[in-house]
């Protein structure tokens, strides 16, 4: 009696726990509010498909780098991950991310991601991420205020005289905010990407890449290189030399409702952005209709300094991607809910009511994204793109350009702030990695 | 002064022991974080990446780096500036005036402005600071109102004035608490004190001059305390204003420290920087203890 | 009372005073009520109250249950231990009191970003990644300012009321609960209104602590308004925050009511 009584309950027991396994099996998956519409019908699909349940916890973008960091450190961070592309070699280094080449193997639609954008979320070799969108860069210009400036249009500057030829005519014509070039802390990472980096592409010759922070063969930064002296140099003319533009619209403190409410205005000559920039332009509420848009704006590759040598044009691109955490405990069922997130028909779906640039080619030579001029057209520059310092240390290196830009701001010159650049490279990342062009 | 020679008190030293234990336990705890904090200080402890686990011991270096790197002692020239003007002129002075002033006026009166003054205190950093930026910006309250009607062009005051710009939004934020804490302690100045004075004859600048002042003196030396570090370690507000900038004209030591722990992820060297905060209003306190030993 | 001119002056100078303290609120109003809300200072087209719909759709009122809780419990806690280590502390002579107090309210100056990653840890090691650990945390923050503000208000206490109460046979609670406290009431309402505030604004904590989203507080909700690309919704912003400060300035003035009495509400003849 005794004994059989024993026995039921262990065999009820592990049924019970049979039964509770697959709802216990649960996937977490932490995400930013702002791509809810990406990820939210992808979360149902995996549901539907698998009977799964996916814990997931939404934060606002504010504070989220910080939680995603101390999450994986302290081995609390939900199974799947989003996170910003630069951090995923920090991240991958510290041996919190999950490789992914094996898990994606399997996935009949991996082999559409576009190698460049896989390698800004690889770490040695190895992809950890899958970026959920990209991005490039250029210059956008009001033309009315070209017109009254008596600048020929359509604007094809082909070095940075011409940029600063042009910002001189527009400030002559009154306008206030002539070229308004990300500068400074508190535009973060725009400062590098969307200002330093892109001048920095076309300060010098690639070979070597003596434009870049980095050398990539030998994994040294630059502490001080011509390159890094003409786009500084750049900063100078721009903000203190020939006062080409006030430094305000850089530290207000919505900067991007400051830009756009500066081109409503007709206040803003030239603007160092990216393609987002057409989801809204001046108005984000009711964003303007096509012909508005090309009425009142156009855009222009940023060109190379005209240096021998130099790339005529230059562009750079950044991203989020969505990755595995390496001590997920079911990681095929955390990748398969990547794969319901990034499927096809959801992927193209958001790619396209976003305004986003595709990171996939079946997305990106579908008919419905070819047949959208400013993607097509967008995504012709993105050929020729490359991707930011994706290893170890760039945060840091990031913010310690845009700490130099602040002090051009304050009128330190141009000596002195490479100075100080290169010896707090020397001091985060040791004499031995830290490299001077002549 | 106290003594313990008072019965209650000595009969009842276990339960008073007591009393001081889950505090004593708390206390223990934040001591072991901030030794923490110390600790990181003498390294090259990272935020993110491999450094942020195998950190090492760095010795002085952190604390050489802050005389010998362009930032800190920049930093703490505009801290100081934005100290004294925002906390200890602005706050405390404005708020005691207010305390005083309102203990006698009329109950409508007092809650109008007691509601004006405790918005701004309870109205989120964040939020703040974008009224404060709307107030100021071009087409903003200021310019609208009175720059332009003036017959002026509109003022960039971000650009032009922005150290003072966001002095006045920190007294503008932070009043309430000088008020609040002035206030309850003019409430524990006995009213015979101040009868009795007003029956010598005394005026009502005597009567706060010489009379209330010196009985709240430990809540004066406390507050100035209090706002000294909040205003020394706040950044909130001006972190969303302006950022620190233009340039770093607006770059405090708390603005200054955060880009460095957290845009720069230098968890070590961020922490020497807050180390020496410290050790600086450590020494500004002494001036404040000594307020408070006075005789009276 | 004053004379009736000097008063006069002073309530028109108040009233000015609010006037310019208030003014920049139009901006909060301004965009709050305009269902076309763009960030700029101007007059709405139409007034409409869609912002403060949206406000309180969503998630709204679950975030502000636990910004309720977390602020009430945090102010809670810290005025109970504060209370319980204050009144020894300002009673018993212990050499170096003031000093060891003193020193604690520096320590705070140690910027939390330091404080965070091990008060992380040991949350996550104690099981203390919830609400409670929010709760715990932030009194621990607060406890220095807590005890030394506590301590200060209890030495203005007369002892010699504490003497009378004890020759007339009280015990230490007794003279601890109806003499003590009631005494420092106003600063008690300080110190816990101050508590109170402080957790109702902390964002950071709350937001790295949770574990489900259903745990966040309305400091957190606030950051909704934000979205990638520096696209704010302002209109939820202005209307959200108005709902967000809206309570704690009611328990101000429900506070208030309590708190203005001092030495009059305790049988001492005021």
């Amino acid at each position: 009696m005794l004994k059989r009584g024993f026995l039921t309950t262990v065999a009820a027991m592990s049924l019970m726990a049979a039964a509770a396994i697959p709802a216990k099996a649960e996937v977490s998956f932490m995400y930013a509010e702002w791509i809810a519409a990406l990820v939210e019908p992808g979360i149902a699909a995996f549901e539907a498909e698998t009977g799964e349940t996916v814990k997931a916890i939404k934060l606002p973008g504010q504070g989220y780098d910080q939680r995603i960091a101390l999450d994986l450190a302290a081995g609390t961070a939900a199974d799947v991950n989003l996170m910003d592309s630069f951090m995923v070699s920090e991240l991958a280094s510290a041996g919190y991310l999950e490789p992914l080449n094996d898990l994606a193997s399997g996935w009949d639609q991996y082999q559409y991601y576009l190698p460049g954008l896989l390698e800004v979320a690889s770490y040695q070799g190895k992809v950890y991420a899958l970026p959920t969108d990209t991005d490039v860069r250029m210059l956008w210009y009001d033309k009315s205020n070209f017109e009254k400036a008596g600048i020929a249009m359509p604007w094809e500057p082909k070095s940075w005289a011409d940029i600063l030829d042009a910002a001189q005519k527009l400030k002559d014509a009154g306008v206030q905010y002539p070229f308004q070039l990300p500068a400074g802390i508190k535009q973060g990472e725009a400062t590098t990407m969307q200002g330093v980096y892109m001048a920095l592409l076309g300060a010098d010759v690639p070979e070597g890449d003596r434009n870049r922070l980095l050398n990539r063969e030998t994994n040294q930064w630059i502490g001080d290189s011509p390159a890094l002296r003409r786009t500084f140099d750049l900063y100078h003319q721009v903000f203190v030399e020939r006062e080409l533009n006030p430094a305000d619209l850089n530290y207000a403190t919505d900067i991007g409702a400051a830009v756009r409410q500066a081109l409503a205005d007709g206040k803003l000559g030239i603007l160092a952005s990216g393609s987002w920039e057409d989801a809204c332009l001046w108005d984000c509420n009711n964003p303007p209709s096509r012909e508005d848009r090309d009425a009142q704006v156009g855009w222009t590759p940023w060109p190379g300094s005209g240096e021998p040598g130099t790339k005529t044009t230059t562009n750079i691109s950044g991203g989020w991607t969505i990755g595995v955490n390496a001590n997920a405990a079911d990681k095929e069922l955390a990748f398969k809910l990547i794969t319901s997130i990034f499927d096809e028909a959801n992927f193209k779906e958001w790619t396209l009511a976003n305004h986003r640039m595709a990171v996939r080619t079946d997305i990106s030579e579908s008919p419905e994204y070819t047949a959208d001029p400013f993607l097509a057209k967008a995504t012709a520059l993105a050929a020729d793109t490359t991707g930011r310092d994706t290893v170890p240390g760039y945060q840091t290196v990031s913010a310690l350009i845009q700490q130099a830009t602040s002090d051009l701001l304050d009128g330190v010159s141009v000596d002195e702030v490479v100075q100080g650049y290169h010896d707090a490279l020397v001091d985060e990342f040791g004499e031995e990695n830290v490299i001077t062009y002549e | 002064m106290k003594n313990q020679a008072n019965p209650w008190l000595t009969s009842n030293l276990f339960l008073l022991g007591l009393g001081l234990l889950p505090a004593a336990i708390l206390i223990g705890a934040l001591l072991y974080f901030t030794a923490w904090a110390f600790a990181f200080s003498f390294t090259d402890l990272a935020l993110v990446g491999r450094k942020s686990v195998e950190w090492n011991w760095v010795g002085l270096q952190n604390f050489e780096r802050l005389f010998t790197r362009r930032g800190f002692l920049e930093s703490l020239w505009t801290t100081v500036i934005f100290v004294f003007f925002s906390a200890i002129v602005g706050q405390s002075v404005l708020g005691f005036l207010l305390a005083a002033v309102l203990r006698g006026s009329q109950s409508t009166i007092r809650s109008v402005v007691e509601v004006c003054i405790m918005l701004g205190w309870l109205l989120p950093d964040i939020v703040a600071a974008f009224l404060w930026s709307a107030t100021t910006s071009q087409t903003g309250l200021i310019n609208q109102l009175i720059v332009v009607p003036l017959g002026f062009p509109p003022i960039n005051f971000i650009n032009e004035y922005a150290l003072p710009i966001v002095t006045i939004a920190n007294i503008w934020k932070g009043t309430a608490w000088s008020y609040l804490l002035f206030s309850a302690a003019l409430d524990s100045v006995s009213r015979e004190v101040v009868e009795a004075a007003k029956v010598d004859g005394a005026t009502p600048f005597q009567r706060i001059w010489l009379v209330q002042l010196p009985i709240i003196r430990p809540h004066i030396a406390t507050n100035m305390l209090f706002i000294t570090i909040w205003t020394f370690t706040y950044f909130p507000l001006i972190f969303a204003m302006t950022g620190g900038g233009p340039g770093r004209q607006t770059e405090v030591l708390a603005v200054f420290l955060y880009n460095q722990s957290f845009s720069r992820g230098n968890l070590g060297f961020g922490s020497a920087i807050s180390v020496a905060m410290l050790v600086i209003v450590g020494l500004l306190s002494l001036v404040y203890l000594r307020m408070l030993r006075e005789p009276k | 009372m004053e004379s009736t001119g000097t008063s006069r002056v002073t309530a028109i100078a108040l009233a000015f005073m609010a006037v310019i303290w208030i003014s920049p609120f139009s901006w909060l109003l301004l965009n709050a009520f305009n269902p076309m809300s763009t960030g700029q200072l101007e007059i709405p087209r139409a007034v409409g109250l869609d912002n403060f719909a949206l406000a309180v759709s969503g998630n709204a009122g679950r975030q502000f249950l636990n910004s309720m809780l977390i602020a009430a419990g945090t102010a809670t806690l810290s005025v109970i231990v504060g209370i319980s280590a204050a009144y020894p502390l300002s009673r018993l002579r212990i050499p170096g009191r003031n000093a060891f107090l003193w020193t604690l309210v520096l320590l705070r100056m140690l910027p939390s970003a330091g404080v965070l990653v091990p008060l992380y840890f040991a949350a996550q090691r104690s099981g203390l990644l919830n609400q409670l650990g929010v709760i715990i945390a932030l009194t621990v923050l607060n406890l220095p300012f807590t005890l030394l503000l506590l301590k200060n208000f209890f030495d203005t206490v007369p002892i010699e009321l504490e003497e009378a109460a004890y020759v007339e046979g009280a015990s230490l609670l007794q003279i601890v609960t109806k003499i003590v406290l009631p005494m420092s009431r106003a600063g008690i309402a300080v110190v816990w209104f101050y508590s109170f505030t402080g957790a109702w604004n902390e964002f950071l904590l709350p937001l790295i602590f949770a574990r489900v989203q259903d745990a966040f507080p309305m400091s957190v909700g606030l950051y909704a308004a934000f979205g990638q690309q520096g696209a704010i919704n302002y209109g939820f912003l202005t209307a959200f925050s108005i709902i967000y400060a809206a309570p704690a300035v009611g328990v101000y003035f429900l506070l208030r009511r309590n708190m203005n009495t001092g030495f009059a509400g305790v049988g001492v003849k005021g």
